[in-house]
């Protein structure tokens, strides 16, 4: 049976189809109908009815898309290294300069994050021990192998004077020994020259602490009655009027009783690393809290006393035992 | 003769249109080319046409062209036109087309999804959604043809397969979209 250009049969009607318009009339009615929505779906721009149909398809139909990522999600690495493949010289020299340029400004970004840190360690120390104290930098380490000095930038400009006690945000460092308008040279307890009033936290006994040559500390003149153990905190006594009282120095690596000596070898590890000393607290003056008090002075003194009087005892049982002879 | 189940064709319809729906809102935004995806709503639209066509290839085009507008950010009605019109034409036969020529249907298909989706960013670039000539011919219209191409494609290979050999001259008359 032929059929026109429209596929219509042009026999016999029984043999006709009844749907025969082959959708013409509905395609016009809805060419139309799409016409009149994309007249006013351009119009509303932005708020109305169709725009609130949509927004309620897309609230319908976000779980099937969120499925849809979540399934991707392994091939997505392949279409991102196809649309690597066709990417030019150019982007990829852009891309790269980017690259270096945010990796330098997030080594700065590191740097500052950490100076900060420091910094507030060291307010916080400054608070802690109420401190009144100036802030400085260390800008270069000791010029010779004799010496364990650090210098600083500030100096009696900034109301630094020699024999100032210098922190950082761990504890005590050292002593200013020689200053000028600008800057000052400070000399670290380990030095071997150093030598600062200290005691044991907990059992509050009074010794110094003294640098050595190899960089050590030797926590001395703690007589062999006193209790100390590995890991107590030696922290300053503020006897002699330099350092505050209370100041972190180091913590007890060894404690060793040699036979026939009144007093303890200590060895203190420092808290710090003096290569890691950045930013610092100069002590510039001393509270009234901040000072040994008079029963702190006079515990020292007995202190000394009973280990005076133990060396003389056991000088005159020598001299007895050899008169006796 | 052959009587046409429409119950079938229903089913068949259904059946192609939640596959394709899903494909077209969880994976075709996921698989890209430049700006081009693949236009899942109109290889359905072509795909009922070619099978079936008539008022049932034009109503589906419409709907289909409707779900594509509203799952998109551009306006309401312009798929809906295209693929009322393109479904129109590529349906105005009313037989199986897809299983009595694939070949032939492939290359039909090819042309009307070059035209709409040619129209659809020219269109775009009218309502100023798009921002150059060069953007919408080279890093839209292009891939996105290609993408929609490969799409039906497969689709039309697994209808064919489904729905087997036609019997009879003309062929008209049996719709194996049901079988899916």
């Amino acid at each position: 049976m032929p059929r026109n250009l429209f596929g219509l049969n042009n026999g016999p009607a029984q043999f006709r189809r009844k749907n025969s318009d082959n959708g013409m009339r509905l395609a016009l009615v809805l060419t139309a109908l799409s016409l009149v929505l994309f007249t006013f779906s351009g119009r509303e721009s932005g708020s109305g009815p169709l725009t609130t149909i949509r927004g309620g398809f897309q609230v319908i139909t976000t779980p099937a898309r969120v499925t849809g990522s979540f399934v991707m999600q392994p091939f997505q690495g392949l279409s991102n290294a196809f649309a690597n493949l066709t990417a030019d010289q150019e982007t990829l020299s852009e891309l790269k300069s980017e690259n270096e340029q945010l990796t330098a400004r997030n080594a700065e970004l590191e740097e500052a994050e950490q100076t900060a840190t420091r910094l507030q360690g060291l307010l916080n120390l400054q608070d802690t021990y109420d401190l009144q104290s100036t802030a400085a930098r260390i800008i270069s380490g000791s010029t010779d192998s004799w010496s364990s000095t650090v210098t600083i930038d500030k100096g009696s400009l900034s109301g630094i004077a020699v024999g100032m006690p210098v922190t950082d945000s761990a504890g005590v460092i050292g002593q200013t020994i020689e200053v000028s308008a600008s800057s000052a040279t400070v000399r670290l307890i380990s030095d071997e020259n150093s030598s600062v009033a200290a005691m044991v936290q907990s059992s509050r006994a009074q010794g110094m602490l003294n640098g050595s040559a190899e960089g050590s500390l030797q926590l001395t003149m703690v007589t062999s009655d006193k209790t100390v153990s590995v890991g107590d905190t030696i922290v300053t006594s503020g006897l002699g009027g330099i350092f505050p009282k209370g100041l972190p120095l180091g913590t007890v690596t060894n404690v060793t009783h040699n036979a026939g000596s009144s007093y303890l070898d200590i060895v203190v590890e420092p808290l710090v690393s003096t290569e890691n000393y950045e930013e610092v607290l100069v002590v510039t003056s001393l509270t009234e809290d901040q000072q040994a008090t008079a029963d702190d002075i006079s515990s020292a003194d007995a202190q000394d006393s009973s280990s005076t009087s133990t060396s003389d005892d056991s000088t005159s049982s020598s001299t007895a035992d050899a008169s006796s002879e | 003769m052959q009587v046409r189940d429409t119950n079938k064709d229903r089913r068949g319809i259904g059946t192609l249109a939640i596959v394709c729906a899903v494909l077209q809102l969880a994976i075709a935004p996921n698989i890209a080319i430049g700006n081009g995806r693949a236009n899942i709503a109109l290889v359905f639209a072509a795909c009922v046409a070619l099978s079936i066509g008539g008022r049932q290839g034009v109503l589906m085009g419409f709907l289909s062209g409707m779900f594509f507008d509203l799952s998109t950010t551009g306006p309401i009605g312009l798929m809906s036109l295209l693929l009322t019109v393109a479904s129109f034409f590529m349906g105005i036969e009313e037989r199986n087309r897809m299983s009595d020529d694939p070949l032939g249907s492939f290359t039909l298909f090819a042309g009307v999804s070059f035209v709409v989706t040619l129209l659809y960013h020219l269109a775009m670039l009218l309502v100023g959604q798009a921002s150059s000539l060069f953007d919408v011919l080279v890093l839209r219209t292009l891939p996105t043809y290609l993408l929609t191409l490969l799409t039906f494609a497969i689709f039309e290979y697994f209808i064919v397969r489904r729905s087997g050999p036609i019997r009879g001259k003309h062929g008209g008359g049996r719709y194996t979209l049901g079988k899916m």
